[in-house]
């Protein structure tokens, strides 16, 4: 790979990627993520997309707000469970569009830890009165 | 305080990238390609249906840590190793270490990392990152992935280091404790390639090394059928040039980077066929390019059609021939 074949602009995301130099050895550069130069707009058109898709499956009651946040931030029951500490069948009991009025203040506390979002947003993303 | 004499340096990986920063600063003049190349880094798996993955995935390096241990092993390095059941104690552990000038590694979950920018947050437990210093309740950091010394306020720092979850850190941090004045480069790089043959051609398990790599091949074409909608599977095909270009490979899911270690390890070993075998694996890595440029080509476009999965995965086939025959030949030559 030669060096013109990888450079991208995107200074908000550099990489190093290793290429062949004009003399035949291979080195390192530090250039652009090309994905994200070119397909950016792409990835956030999609978050947006699916933030909406799942808020109307909350609001048709079919997931509940652990759910929006568990596929969102592409994570598996079993993984959120190991790392809320829990057992699965809690997590699956939590998950259910009813379950969340059934979660503790404690676990709400960890869930908003794991998903790095305040317990407030969690709620108001739950009853649908987001901003 | 920070330790003012430590260069950051962006690096293709964050863990050969801390393992090599840290080698440098304390003495030992070695390349990240090097580091790469003696611990075996370059593997292939695909894991199809994992519980701790929400769709199928493949990972290009060998397992998180192992790069540390290779290269302990094949050096005669020391590091100085230490995991955390208590927060408190971890943090404490690695402020002692700050003020004492002794810059260390941390593992973190890379989801947690205030500085990355929005897009590229994702859960992952096996990010690794240099502490080289704290100012109040601020850590200064040198993460292989920016261009520049970063902040990490302690609270973000103790979510990463201490997240649960799939290969959770658990506060794990090292530091090279023990560097030798020199070493035997020839025995290391050998015994490096013969474990990197052995990981790709000779493991047993039929999701690891070229049989990975067909696994692949076979499998994507499924994955119309596991993605909940279009959106999705475009997302989950972008990624994979994501997982090959941008998340710390150097390139071409490492061929790139382990391509210059051959290079390099020819001139040192005196042994020229390695460079041919250097401008070979060039060329299977620009074919992973183009396969990647391909996935986030058809993602962008919604493109993805069976024909399309098709494609994908006879490229695929074509990558695991071409690796199959190199690693076979690699092999010979380091016998």
């Amino acid at each position: 790979m030669k060096e013109k074949d990888v450079l991208a602009e995107f200074p908000e995301q550099q990489v190093i990627v290793y290429i062949e130099k004009e003399d035949g050895t291979y080195d390192a550069i530090q250039t652009g993520s090309f994905i994200s130069a070119n397909y950016i707009d792409d990835f956030f058109l999609k978050r947006k997309n699916l933030e909406k898709a799942l808020q109307e499956k909350i609001e048709k009651r079919e997931i509940n707000a652990i759910g929006y946040y568990m596929i969102y931030e592409d994570l598996t029951i079993s993984e959120l469970a190991a790392r809320m500490g829990l057992m699965k069948w809690t997590v699956r009991k939590h998950l259910r569009p009813d379950g969340f009025g059934k979660i503790s203040e404690a676990a709400l506390k960890k869930y908003s830890m794991v998903f790095n979002v305040a317990s407030e947003e969690i709620v108001s993303r739950q009853s649908g009165n987001r901003k | 305080m920070i330790i003012e004499n430590y260069q950051h340096k962006m690096a293709a990986h964050c863990e050969s990238g801390s393992i090599t920063s840290l080698l440098n600063y304390a003495g030992m003049k070695i390349t990240e390609p090097m580091v790469f190349g003696i611990s075996s880094g370059i593997f292939f798996g695909y894991f199809h249906a994992m519980k701790s993955f929400a769709f199928p995935t493949f990972i290009v390096r060998n397992k998180p840590g192992q790069m540390r241990k290779n290269i302990e092993k094949r050096t005669g390095v020391k590091f100085y190793t230490k995991e955390f059941k208590n927060q408190l104690k971890g943090q404490q552990a690695l402020d002692l270490l700050i003020s004492k000038g002794i810059p260390s590694a941390a593992q973190v979950d890379f989801f947690y990392l205030d500085y990355v920018p929005s897009w590229e947050r994702v859960h992952l437990n096996v990010h690794f990152i240099v502490v080289i210093g704290k100012d109040g309740d601020v850590y200064k950091v040198s993460d292989s992935y920016f261009p520049h010394l970063v902040d990490l306020p302690a609270d973000s720092m103790n979510k990463g280091r201490f997240a649960q979850g799939n290969m959770s850190p658990k506060g794990f941090m090292f530091y090279p404790g023990f560097v030798p004045e020199s070493f035997n480069y020839e025995k290391a790089i050998r015994r490096g390639i013969k474990k990197a043959c052995f990981n790709m051609l000779s493991i047993p398990i039929p999701f690891l090394g070229i049989k990975g790599i067909r696994l692949f091949a076979k499998k994507i074409t499924d994955w119309p059928s596991i993605a909940r909608d279009t959106e999705h599977l475009s997302h989950e095909v972008m990624k994979i040039n994501i997982l090959l270009e941008d998340q710390g490979t150097g390139g071409a899911g490492f061929r790139f980077m382990y391509a210059t270690f051959l290079q390099q390890a020819s001139e040192i070993i005196h042994k020229p066929e390695l460079k041919d075998l250097a401008r070979e694996l060039m060329e299977i890595g620009d074919g992973w390019r183009e396969f990647s440029l391909f996935a986030a080509k058809l993602g962008k476009n919604r493109d993805l059609g069976p024909e399309k999965f098709q494609h994908l995965s006879n490229l695929l086939y074509q990558r695991a021939e071409k690796e199959e025959d190199f690693f076979k030949r690699l092999s010979k030559t380091i016998k």
